[in-house]
C-alpha cells in the first residue's frame, strides 16, 4: 500500500500548490501546441524553458519537463497524420497510415485514435515506471560503482550513435563531437585548463543551455527559412471527428502489443522512444493478416506508433531517475534542469528527495490522462492555433531564445554563442547529422570522463578489471553486440546497393 | 573513386582538420597529474582519434557504396531537391562571408581602440560606423541569398547586443526575421514586431524581472534604461 500513500501525496502534492498546478497546466498545453505547430517541436519549447527552470522548484522543473515529454510525443502526431510532417521523429511511423487516412477523408478518426492511443500507451507506462523505479534505484546503489556507469554511459551512447543519423558513421561523429565539447574548459580529475584558448569564457567549459538552445530551437527555424524560401511550407488546414469506442476495441491486441514494445524500447538508453514507434509499426505489419492494406490508410498503423511513442516515455525517466543517466534529447535537457538546481539524478535522488519523485511521478500520471480530455475537448482550438503564419512565429521563438540564453549567466557571449550553434545545427542537420547524438553526448562527456577516470584509479589502471565486474561486462558486451549489429545492418544495405549497380 | 563527390570529401576534410587542430593543441595542457596516469590530455584525444577515425571511415563508405537515390547525403540532397535555395560553393561561400561580419564587428574596433588609444566617445561612434557598414554587405546579397542572411542576422543581432541593447535591437530583429521570412506587407510587420516586443518585455522585464542588456552606447543606453525604469 506504500505505493499508493506515494501516488496519493504525490498528487496532493502537484495540485495542492497553485504553481504546481499552472506549471502542469501550462506544460501540457504547450507540449500539445508545439508538438503540433510544424516547424517547431516539443524540443523547441523545451530548450526556450530550461533556463528559466532555475526559477522554479528542481520538482516543479523536472515535472514540467516530463508533461512537456508525455504531451508533446501525442502532439506531434496531430502533424504527421493531418501535414505528413511528423512533429518529432517519434511520431514518424504515425504518418505513414495517418497521413494516408487524412487523403482518404479520415483525419478526425486517425487523430481520435491517436488522443485515445496516446493516452492509454502512456498511462500504462506511467503505473508501471512507478512501481519499478524504486526498485531499480536501490538495486543500483549497491550495484552501481564507477566501473558500471561508464559501461552503461557506453552502451547507451552506441545505441543512440547506431540509430538517429543517417549511417552509423554520422552517428558516431555526432556523438563524438558532443564528447569533444565537453572537454572545453577544466579537466574532471586534475582540473587543468583545457582549450581556453585564453578566453575566460572558454575557461568555464561551453554551457549546455546556448548548444541545446542553438540545435532544437534556432536551426529549426534556419531549416524552415530554407524551406520556405524553396516554397516547401504550406499552411494547416483542417476539421476533426472522432472514432467509436467499439472501433479501437477491435484493435486491443495491437494495443496491447504496443504497449509492451514501447516500454521496453524505453528502457533502452538511446532513442528510446522512437525506436518504439518504429517496432511498434513494424509488428503490426508483420502480425497481421491483411500486410497490403498498411501504408494506405489502416487505422491500426496509428495505434500501433501512437501507444508505442507514449509507452516509452515513462519508461525513458527508469534510467533517468534511477541510475541518471539520459536516453534521449529531452531527457537530456532534463539533466540540464537538475544540474541548474545543483543536483545530480540518480539513485540518490529517491533517498534525498523522493517528494520529487512523486510529484514527478503523478505528474506524468496525470499529463497523460489529460491528453484524453483536451484531445476530446480541444483539438479543434488547438488547429486553429496551427494557422498562425510561422513567419510570425519565427521572430518569437528566436526572441525567446535570446532571452533564454541570456538570462543563464548575463552574458551577451552565450547569445552570440547560441546563434552560432543554430547555425552549426543547420548545417549538420542538413548533411545528415543528429543533434540529439550531439546534445546527448555533450551532457554525457563530463560524466562519462570523471567515471572512466575514477573507474581506471578503483581498477588500478588494469582495464581488465572491467571483465571481472559481472554487470559492467555484460554491458560492454551489450555495447559491442549493438556496434556489431549496427555495424552489419550498414553492410547489409551496401550489399543491397550494390546489387542494383 | 566514381561514387566520392566534392561533398564527400570537403566533409571528411573538415573532421580531420578539426581532429587535428585540437590535437595540436592538446600539448598546451598535456600534464601529468598526481592521482591520475593518463593525465589531462588523454580523453580529449582519444576522442579526436576516434573522430578522425569516423570521418575515414565515412569517406570509405562513400567511396565503397554508391549513394542510393533517396540518400540525404551532403551532395545527395542538394541534387535531388528541386533548385536548392542554399548549395553549391558560391552559396557557402556567401554565407560564411556574411558570418564572419558579426565576428569583424566584435573584434575590429576593440582593436582599433588599443592601438590608437581611442576614448570612448571615438570608440562608440567607431562602432556605430562598423556597424553600420558591416551591414552593408547584407542587403546587397539578400536578393540572391536569403537563406545565408537568415542564418547571419541573428548573429549579427547577438554581436549588437552588448552595445546597443536588446531593448532597441529586439523589434527591429523581429521586423528583419519577418521580412526575411517572406512577409512583405510593412505595416503588418511594423505592427507585429510592435506586439511582440511589448508583449516579450511586459513578460520577462515585469513579471519575471529578467535584466536584459541594456547596451553601451548613447542614445541607446539612455533609452534601454528609461524602459527598464518604466516596465519595473
Amino acid at each position: 500500500m506504500e505505493f499508493f500513500a506515494n501516488f496519493a501525496g504525490g498528487t496532493a502534492a502537484l495540485f495542492g500548490d497553485p504553481v504546481g498546478v499552472l506549471v502542469f497546466a501550462g506544460g501540457v498545453l504547450g507540449g500539445m501546441l508545439f508538438g503540433a505547430i510544424p516547424g517547431v517541436s516539443m524540443l523547441t519549447l523545451a530548450a526556450i524553458l530550461l533556463p528559466f527552470t532555475a526559477h522554479l522548484s528542481p520538482a516543479h522543473g523536472i515535472m514540467l519537463f516530463s508533461v512537456i515529454y508525455c504531451t508533446g510525443v501525442y502532439g506531434g502526431a496531430i502533424t504527421a497524420i493531418l501535414f505528413n510532417i511528423p512533429g518529432a521523429p517519434e511520431n514518424a511511423p504515425t504518418a505513414f497510415d495517418g497521413y494516408a487516412m487524412t487523403r482518404n477523408g479520415q483525419a478526425g478518426k486517425a487523430v481520435g485514435a491517436a488522443v485515445m492511443c496516446s493516452a492509454l500507451g502512456g498511462v500504462v507506462s506511467a503505473l508501471v515506471m512507478m512501481a519499478a523505479t524504486a526498485p531499480i534505484a536501490a538495486w543500483a546503489i549497491s550495484a552501481f560503482g564507477p566501473p558500471e556507469i561508464f559501461a552503461l554511459v557506453f552502451f547507451g551512447l552506441t545505441v543512440a550513435a547506431s540509430i538517429g543519423a543517417d549511417n552509423i558513421w554520422k552517428g558516431w561523429l555526432s556523438i563524438l563531437a558532443g564528447l569533444a565539447i565537453a572537454t572545453a574548459g577544466l579537466d574532471p580529475v586534475g582540473g587543468i585548463a583545457r582549450y581556453d584558448f585564453g578566453m575566460p569564457y572558454l575557461l568555464a567549459g561551453i554551457h549546455f543551455i546556448p548548444v541545446i538552445l542553438g540545435f532544437f530551437a534556432v536551426s529549426e527555424i534556419f531549416i524552415q527559412a530554407e524551406k520556405k524560401s524553396r516554397g516547401a511550407y504550406r499552411a494547416p488546414e483542417l476539421s476533426v471527428n472522432f472514432p467509436t469506442l467499439a472501433e479501437l476495441l477491435a484493435h486491443k491486441i495491437a494495443v496491447a502489443r504496443s504497449v509492451i514494445i514501447g516500454f521496453f524500447c524505453g528502457i533502452l538508453p538511446g532513442i528510446g522512444a522512437t525506436l518504439a514507434a518504429f517496432m511498434g509499426y513494424n509488428e503490426a505489419v508483420r502480425w497481421s493478416k491483411r500486410r497490403e492494406e498498411f501504408g494506405r490508410g489502416k487505422l491500426e498503423g496509428v495505434i500501433a506508433s501512437e501507444t508505442a511513442n507514449n509507452a516509452a516515455t515513462g519508461a525513458a525517466m527508469i534510467p533517468l531517475l534511477a541510475l541518471g543517466l539520459p536516453g534521449g534529447a529531452l531527457t537530456a535537457m532534463m539533466v540540464g534542469v537538475f544540474q541548474m538546481h545543483n543536483m545530480e539524478p540518480g539513485p540518490l535522488v529517491f533517498i534525498n528527495s523522493a517528494d520529487l519523485v512523486w510529484v514527478v511521478f503523478a505528474a506524468m500520471f496525470f499529463a497523460n490522462l489529460s491528453i484524453l480530455f483536451i484531445g476530446y475537448l480541444e483539438t479543434k482550438t488547438i488547429i486553429n492555433l496551427l494557422r498562425i503564419p510561422f513567419q510570425f512565429l519565427a521572430p518569437v521563438i528566436l526572441l525567446l531564445a535570446t532571452v533564454g540564453a541570456y538570462a543563464v549567466r548575463g552574458l551577451t557571449l552565450d547569445v552570440i554563442a547560441m546563434f552560432a550553434a543554430g547555425v552549426a545545427g543547420f548545417f549538420l542537420r542538413r548533411s545528415g547529422y543528429s543533434v540529439a547524438g550531439i546534445v546527448l553526448g555533450l551532457i554525457l562527456g563530463k560524466i562519462g570522463e570523471q567515471v572512466f577516470a575514477q573507474s581506471m584509479q578503483m581498477l588500478h589502471f588494469e582495464w581488465s578489471g572491467f571483465l571481472g565486474r559481472p554487470i559492467a561486462l555484460a554491458l560492454i558486451i551489450a555495447a559491442f553486440l549493438t556496434l556489431i549489429t549496427s555495424v552489419y545492418r550498414g553492410l547489409g544495405k551496401w550489399r543491397e546497393s550494390a546489387r542494383h549497380v | 573513386m566514381r561514387n566520392l563527390k566534392p561533398g564527400h570529401i570537403t566533409e571528411a576534410a573538415f573532421w580531420l582538420a578539426l581532429a587535428g587542430f585540437f590535437y595540436a593543441k592538446s600539448f598546451g595542457f598535456d600534464r601529468e597529474i598526481e592521482i591520475y596516469r593518463f593525465g589531462a590530455a588523454a580523453w580529449p584525444r582519444a576522442l579526436l582519434l576516434l573522430i578522425a577515425l569516423a570521418a575515414v571511415g565515412q569517406l570509405v563508405r562513400h567511396w565503397l557504396i554508391p549513394a542510393p537515390a533517396n540518400d540525404r547525403g551532403v551532395s545527395g540532397e542538394s541534387e535531388a531537391a528541386a533548385a536548392p535555395a542554399a548549395a553549391g560553393l558560391r552559396w557557402h561561400l556567401a554565407a560564411f562571408f556574411l558570418l564572419a561580419l558579426p565576428l569583424a564587428y566584435l573584434v575590429v574596433p576593440d582593436w582599433a581602440q588599443a592601438r590608437f588609444g581611442l576614448d570612448r566617445p571615438a570608440l562608440h561612434a567607431l562602432k556605430l560606423a562598423a556597424a553600420a557598414a558591416l551591414l552593408l554587405p547584407y542587403f546587397a546579397v539578400v536578393r540572391a541569398n536569403p537563406v545565408g542572411v537568415m542564418l547571419a542576422v541573428p548573429v549579427f543581432f547577438g554581436a549588437l547586443m552588448q552595445d546597443i541593447g536588446f531593448y532597441v535591437l529586439a523589434p527591429l530583429f523581429a521586423a528583419a526575421v519577418m521580412w526575411l521570412m517572406g512577409e512583405r506587407r510593412a505595416r503588418l510587420i511594423a505592427a507585429v514586431a510592435a506586439l511582440i516586443t511589448c508583449v516579450l518585455l511586459l513578460l520577462f522585464v515585469s513579471l519575471l524581472y529578467v535584466g536584459l542588456p541594456a547596451g553601451n552606447i548613447s542614445p541607446f543606453y539612455e533609452i534601454g534604461a528609461a524602459l527598464v525604469n518604466f516596465l519595473q
